[in-house]
């Protein structure tokens, strides 16, 4: 393992896994309660944290998570607002958040570099507090998936037979709109918003083509995930791209196979059905 | 009191103010119809989806193939998100969210085989706004005719479509071209703007408008109205702002951010003011026996 981390393609392939095995567990989720939108603003709405704290010199894991829990908490009051709506909400939010982080960022010098590597990440100059954080959150993550997932999804297929079974659902979707918060705030220095957004959604979405039942689509999504990373890696070493976008184009390449697949078995079967 | 429109006077400042207006009196109906249809998310992945037609009209044919490529991917980008909404075989946030990755890094990877990687990315985010040029103003106006003409014609499907699905379709109204037709809309705003004023700009002029009209009014065509107000004014006090901190106090505002910023803080001022004007419904009144 250690001979991985010495050189700079062994740890964007370490980070790149574990990114990918991370967004893929966390996906399945975000997938299921279609929070794709919400998790593009979260990660445009932790800039400005991620900003004033580096400006600030306090610890820029901090001042992101502290951003994107002010986030959750204005979608929602915004959209219990009357007459706006979620989208609405997490829109105005996205804009914001994106604004306020792009004024802060044109204060400093040299803004122009930071401001790509938020978009689009640089997973080959990846630190090792970064391979830290990330570990330690896909530990944390595997396990409070493995005791909770069932129950999430309870409570988001149905939140009022959730409520009459005894279950605390306000605090079930603030927990998963957490999870949500902590992996963009891990992943996005080393990966940029876009790949995050990529990588949390498609190797989910790609899954959902092959399963209906929760745990293998988690352990699909997972692999498809640290494969896609993998695969998007290896072709932006082969023909010299960008690794991040090279690696949302190779999960986006996963789903449209998934789909294809998924297609092609639905087709033989209904062949099959009507030669029986 | 020469503060409030000296800075104007200068030609870049009145021609970014003129864009801005410009974009206002489009933004103003079109933003309506995406607060109505929920389209938030759409609107920030055409923002997004347009940057690998920028790149490839670039390589193609330098600066004057920009525009050009812009459209062609918007309009990609239109066909195939109604495509595969209609679709159905993903739900619509998991389409929107895997065509705006993809054609974006599909953008990503084509500008990293050139030099100039982060400053073509930098100008892609804030736009120039100002060093708009006269051939820009004239471009957007011509996209913004046609965007209002469409709207004008097809304003009542579209309204009915977004409030009665159902009741449109029986109508003998074709949902399709409807969702399609509103798609290209708001692409075409897109590419009418990105280039002047940037992303950031052009996903905020596209949602916040609206949002902020609804806090203040229930009727739509006072909505659409108010939308272009509240922007207009957005317009010149965040440019006035920018300006002022710059000039008069060495302090570096962009002036796309400055926009966006004024406009969020109108938003606030609508809620805070849609608060007063209809006190939250009073408690009910306690069960006596």
């Amino acid at each position: 393992m250690s001979w991985l981390l010495q050189d700079t393609f062994g740890r964007a392939l370490v980070e790149a896994v574990a990114v990918g095995m991370l967004t893929g567990l966390v996906g399945v989720h975000v997938v299921l309660r279609r929070l794709s939108f919400f998790t593009m603003t979260m990660a445009h709405a932790t800039f400005p944290g991620v900003v004033a704290a580096s400006i600030l010199g306090i610890n820029i894991y901090l001042g992101g998570v502290v951003a994107g829990l002010l986030t959750a908490a204005a979608v929602a009051a915004l959209a219990r607002t009357r007459g706006q709506e979620t989208t609405a909400a997490t829109g105005v939010i996205l804009s914001a958040g994106f604004a306020l982080g792009v004024a802060l960022v044109a204060t400093q010098n040299g803004f122009s570099r930071d401001l790509s590597a938020f978009l689009v990440g640089s997973i080959l100059t990846v630190t090792t507090e970064n391979l830290v954080v990330t570990a330690a959150l896909l530990a944390i993550t595997a396990v409070a998936l493995t005791v909770g997932g069932r129950h999430l999804l309870y409570v988001g297929f149905d939140p009022a037979g959730a409520r009459a079974a005894g279950y605390r659902v306000r605090l079930l979707d603030l927990a998963l709109l957490l999870l949500v918060d902590l992996v963009v705030v891990a992943i996005v220095p080393a990966v940029g918003t876009i790949l995050a957004l990529a990588l949390i959604v498609a190797p989910a979405a790609a899954a959902r083509a092959w399963t209906d039942r929760l745990a293998p689509m988690t352990a699909l999504a997972a692999t498809l995930g640290a494969g896609s990373a993998v695969a998007g890696l290896w072709f932006s070493r082969l023909w010299d791209v960008a690794a991040g976008g090279s690696i949302s184009l190779a999960a986006a390449a996963v789903l449209l196979v998934s789909l294809a697949a998924h297609r092609l078995r639905d087709g033989f079967r209904t062949i099959f059905l009507s030669a029986t | 009191m020469s503060g409030l429109v000296a800075p104007f006077s200068v030609p870049f400042m009145g021609r970014a103010l003129a864009e801005l207006l410009l974009l206002a009196v489009v933004c103003g109906p079109v933003s309506v119809l995406v607060f109505l249809r929920r389209l938030a998310f759409v609107a920030d992945a055409l923002t997004h989806t347009v940057f690998p037609g920028v790149v490839l009209g670039f390589l193609v044919a330098g600066w004057t193939g920009i525009a050009g490529g812009a459209l062609v991917a918007a309009l990609l980008t239109a066909v195939a998100l109604t495509g595969l909404t209609r679709w159905g075989r993903l739900s619509d946030d998991t389409t929107v969210a895997v065509l705006l990755t993809a054609m974006f890094s599909l953008g990503v990877v084509l500008v990293s085989r050139q030099h100039s990687y982060t400053s073509d990315l930098t100008a892609f985010l804030f736009g120039r706004l100002l060093t708009v040029t006269p051939a820009q103003l004239a471009q957007t106006a011509v996209l913004a005719a046609i965007v209002l003409t469409g709207l004008a014609v097809t304003a009542r499907p579209l309204v009915l479509r977004a409030f009665d699905p159902i009741a449109a379709a029986t109508a003998g109204y074709r949902l399709t071209l409807l969702d399609l037709g509103l798609n290209t809309a708001v692409a075409l705003v897109v590419v009418a703007a990105v280039q002047a004023v940037g992303t950031i700009l052009v996903i905020a002029l596209l949602i916040v408008p609206a949002a902020t009209a609804r806090l203040l009014t229930d009727r739509l065509t006072a909505m659409a109205v108010i939308a272009t107000a509240v922007t207009g004014l957005a317009a010149y006090l965040g440019l006035l702002a920018s300006w002022t901190a710059s000039v008069r106090y060495g302090v570096r505002l962009t002036s796309a951010a400055a926009v966006v910023l004024t406009l969020v803080a109108c938003y606030l001022l609508a809620l805070l003011a849609g608060h007063l004007r209809r006190p939250p419904t009073p408690p009910t009144a306690t069960v006596t026996r």
